[in-house]
């Protein structure tokens, strides 16, 4: 080992007094006080740690659950407002949106959501398919195809489209949807009643 | 301190001559820079497959979920461990004016180390998972590491006990704490119950298993990626810039409550989870304590630095031992922000969690590493350094690099987190769609494999580097050393009570193992009483034969690394996911399968949510049901075909864990799963897949799928109630 690169240890003038006369292999060590910062915000986070734990677990200070339970009861009660105004099929409604290209936005809502289960223009895939004379849950008319997609139909695999999907883009999506029916496009065989109208 | 007779030689003082063993730390050296960098060319390969999914090739092997441990394993045991072993064997020797205790004891363990990386190399591709993080290698490999550990402690404290030098260095005292915890935490943690060569369950299930591995992977970041660093630091930086440590008190205190506080810590892992929250509290509030003493170490090495601060200019050894202090810096004080609870309940799940591990493993761990290298490699093969304008293009490459790695993971962590809780005002989730806000990051995942790629190229640059240094190496003669044999002229009479203790290393080992049990023990044993800890609910059932098989599966496949399984008591979660999940639901899970990051949406309810052919095709290429999606295909389940043969044994092995099977259950279980594959398989059948699905391996996973989360939802409210 090259002994000669080894330089004369590096000690500052102001910190000799502060150098211990032990080494370990040429190591030596200064002996500088703890920094007055690092002492201070170690008492500090101990502090806080304490207080902390004693407040929450040993005072009965809100628990997690506390805190969740009564944000949620809190976004529960919004939601119960709104599907209270809106649950119930509204022929007006429907109805302004037919007029307003209604079949054609529901579309995209389909092509965005309904895809996966029910393919393309509603051939059935994992879902039934809408273009036949035979229905499942809804009984082909608008207001019962409103409440098959606003609350869905668990014993099927439907989700209830209202905790996704607004309240013109349901109507929509019911517009576009039965445009479908009896269109008789070549996909999943025919599930459920047939109904004829 | 006075130490009168520190060097006045007594009449019958033995002068004695010795030599140290620096080719074990040569090939310990050799090891670091391999394994490093197929650590890093993995770090890099996965990074971009979470950039573009077709990166996974299709091949059981090659794809995330198997690649994904074999990367962190490699990272932490295979680099960084060897790293360790490496400068432990240097420093150690020269601290303590001794040869390691014995030669065939360091090869033992240097190859027996090689062999357990190797064996894990074999085994996690193949799927050979226990399914803990950082802890994936099976039962077989766990009791030759146990072994290899030892074989390590012992030649580690026999070189004490032969010592020439009464003290012990600081740097020894953050050997010993890690050595005696490592053993600690991997033999706790690796409790488990062979199936066959290469299956095993967990000992412990549910939140039991979570706190016991989280206790486990977060000291291991302590104790395997901290602790030691800080002994090398203490070592090699006061060498390298030719100074002497900053404070020899701030080196007591801080190693003291570092060491005491770390063990505590664990449960920050498992905020919002179903861990009983008083456990939760502690985990969090002494993260929050542990920012000061995790400071002193890198005051203590920078400071070190004082009056030679030209020389990190023009030293790269020294510019990259000061750039892992200020790193190191950084992450210890990410570290207790992102344990404080509220923090917590934003960051967790998202990339921020990775992006903060790597500002740990790249900037402390490899660039400590790289500066010790540039001094070591020197000395062993007695030469220049090749180039220093290498090891400069080296550092910026490396700096770079991990700079876009950890803004990108920001980025995209509080990007994501934002819209899984952003909600309109008719209380509704804004992006319901998952999907959507994994769309919105993956830009990021490209800038993140761009800065790994950075990184990887930085370290094939120090390679050369250190290729060309070692081959210009003159041979040289073994150096001899000499010394004066222990003895009393050491003692130092009025020395202070912690100067002595450095002077007892057996009582020193024995206090920092009792400064590591406190924590542990507070925060372990309750769990470990689990019938008072966790009620029971009759409603949870434990799994059928073939959803057990589907577990099976789900953990071979590190589904886990990329999807959780515990919905927290948030309201934006609890409207994404559905219930918050109840410690009861798991408590047949050995090994629970919480996960830590939502790479995916968190499948803790998704039984019964779709129908079988949904899974079905989200298996075969997820982009069939969901456009957008990043999630790797799993075509081989298709034709993979269920081996009933080993079923009966699992059953048999979770009904000794505890899981309440019956005798009668364990005899008719492959009777069982045939059947409820063949239903299964029916309904697939319907839709138009072939018949010869029954027999394949994704009836098993759709069977498990199915299964997560439907006991406690379908349990009737008065139940919920009453427990509740």
């Amino acid at each position: 080992m090259s002994q000669s690169q080894e330089t004369k240890l590096h000690v500052e003038a102001d910190e000799q007094h502060l150098l211990l006369d032990h080494a370990y292999d040429n190591i030596q060590e200064l002996n500088h006080p703890l920094p007055s910062w690092w002492n201070f915000i170690f008492l500090i986070c101990c502090i806080f740690s304490g207080g902390y734990f004693v407040y929450y677990q040993l005072m009965g200070g809100p628990s997690l659950r506390d805190e969740f339970n009564q944000e949620y009861a809190r976004i529960v009660a919004v939601q119960e407002e709104f599907r209270k105004q809106n649950s119930a099929f509204n022929q007006e409604h429907y109805a302004g949106i037919l007029a307003d290209d209604g079949v054609n936005k529901g579309q995209v809502v389909f092509e965005n959501n309904c895809l996966p289960c029910h393919a393309e223009k509603g051939a059935g895939d994992i879902g039934p398919n809408l273009t036949d004379d035979h229905w499942l849950v809804a009984k082909s008319t608008p207001d019962t195809i409103y409440g098959v997609v606003f609350n869905g139909s668990e014993e099927n695999g439907m989700p209830a489209w209202a905790e996704l999907l607004t309240k013109d883009e349901i109507y929509q999506a019911v517009a576009y949807v039965s445009s479908l029916k009896n269109t008789f496009v070549k996909g999943k065989d025919p599930e459920g009643e047939k109904i004829e109208d | 301190m006075s130490s009168p007779n520190a060097n006045v030689p007594s009449a019958n003082r033995r002068l004695e001559t010795f030599t140290y063993d620096d080719q074990i730390v040569k090939w310990f050296v050799i090891a670091t820079v391999i394994w490093g960098a197929i650590a890093l060319l993995l770090g890099v390969t996965v990074a971009f497959q979470l950039a573009d999914w077709r990166l996974n090739l299709g091949l059981p092997w090659t794809t995330f979920g198997r690649l994904r441990p074999l990367h962190t394993n490699a990272a932490i045991f295979a680099f960084c461990g060897n790293a360790i072993f490496a400068g432990i064997y240097y420093s150690h020797q020269r601290l303590l004016k001794a040869r390691l205790f014995n030669d065939i004891l360091s090869k033992v363990h240097f190859w027996g180390w090689q062999l357990v990386i190797v064996l894990a190399a074999i085994t996690l591709p193949l799927g050979l998972s226990t399914g803990k993080e950082y802890a994936e290698l099976e039962w077989p490999i766990d009791i030759l590491i146990t072994l290899i550990w030892v074989v390590f402690a012992v030649n580690f404290f026999g070189t004490i006990i032969r010592r020439r030098e009464r003290h012990i260095y600081v740097a020894i005292w953050f050997y010993i704490a890690t050595i005696i915890t490592v053993a600690v935490l991997h033999i706790v943690n690796s409790m488990e119950l062979p199936v066959t060569l290469t299956k095993s369950y967990s000992l412990y299930s549910g939140v039991q298993d979570a706190l016991v591995q989280w206790w486990y992977g977060h000291n291991a970041v302590a104790f395997f990626l901290t602790t030691p660093f800080l002994g090398l630091m203490y070592y090699f930086v006061p060498k390298a810039a030719n100074r002497p440590v900053y404070s020899y008190r701030l080196s007591i205190i801080h190693f003291w409550s570092l060491v005491f506080i770390y063990i505590w810590a664990g449960p920050h892992h498992l905020l919002y989870t179903t861990l009983p929250e008083w456990s939760q509290t502690l985990g969090m509030v002494f993260s929050v304590a542990l920012w000061m003493p995790s400071w002193g170490g890198m005051i203590n090495g920078l400071m070190t630095l004082r009056g030679v601060w030209n020389k990190v200019r023009t030293e790269p050894g020294l510019r990259f031992m000061a750039t892992s202090l200020t790193f190191y810096g950084m992450s210890t004080f990410e570290g207790p922000l992102l344990s404080i609870k509220s923090v917590n309940s934003i960051a967790h799940f998202t990339d921020w969690i990775p992006g903060h591990v790597h500002a740990g493993t790249i900037g402390w761990n490899y660039m400590l590493i790289a500066g010790i290298l540039f001094y070591l490699v020197p000395k062993l093969w007695n030469a220049e350094l090749y180039s220093k304008r290498l090891a400069n293009i080296q550092f910026w490459f490396a700096t770079i690099g991990l700079v876009f790695y950890i803004v990108s993971m920001w980025i995209a962590g509080i990007t994501q987190s934002l819209m899984w809780r952003a909600m309109d005002d008719a209380g509704r989730l804004l992006y319901p769609n998952f999907i959507e806000t994994v769309i919105k990051i993956v830009p990021m995942y490209w800038v993140r494999a761009i800065g790994g790629t950075l990184v990887l190229t930085s370290f094939i640059l120090m390679i050369i580097n250190l290729y060309r240094t070692a081959k210009r190496g003159k041979p040289s003669e073994e150096a001899v050393f000499e010394a004066y044999a222990l003895d009393d002229s050491s003692l130092e009479a009025d020395s202070s009570t912690h100067r002595k203790l450095e002077g007892w290393p057996m009582i020193f080992s024995v206090l920092s193992l009792i400064a590591i049990l406190v924590g542990s023990a507070i925060e372990i044993v309750p769990s470990l009483m689990s019938d008072k800890y966790i009620t029971k609910v009759s409603a949870i059932k434990p799994y059928s034969p073939l959803e057990l098989y589907g577990r099976d599966i789900y953990v071979r496949e590190g589904c886990y690394l990329c999807h959780s399984q515990t919905v927290r008591p948030i309201p934006h979660e609890v409207l994404r996911y559905g219930k918050p999940s109840d410690a009861s639901e798991f408590v047949y899970d050995h090994p629970f399968q919480w996960g830590s990051k939502r790479t995916g949406p968190d499948l803790a309810r998704v039984g019964k949510k779709y129908p079988h052919m949904w899974h079905y095709k989200h298996f075969y290429d997820p982009r069939e049901v969901t456009a957008g999606s990043i999630m790797p295909t799993y075509k081989w389940l298709f034709n993979q075909k269920i081996d009933y043969s080993t079923l009966p044994a699992k059953i048999a092995v979770m009904q000794k864990l505890g899981v309440p099977y019956s005798a009668e259950e364990i005899q008719t279980s492959v009777e069982k799963a045939k059947a409820q594959a063949t239903e299964i398989a029916a309904e697939l059948v319907q839709s138009g897949v072939p018949e010869k699905i029954v027999e394949m391996e994704v009836v098993a996973l759709i069977a498990y799928m199915q299964r997560l989360g439907v006991d406690y939802t379908s349990m009737p409210a008065e139940e919920v109630a009453s427990e509740e």
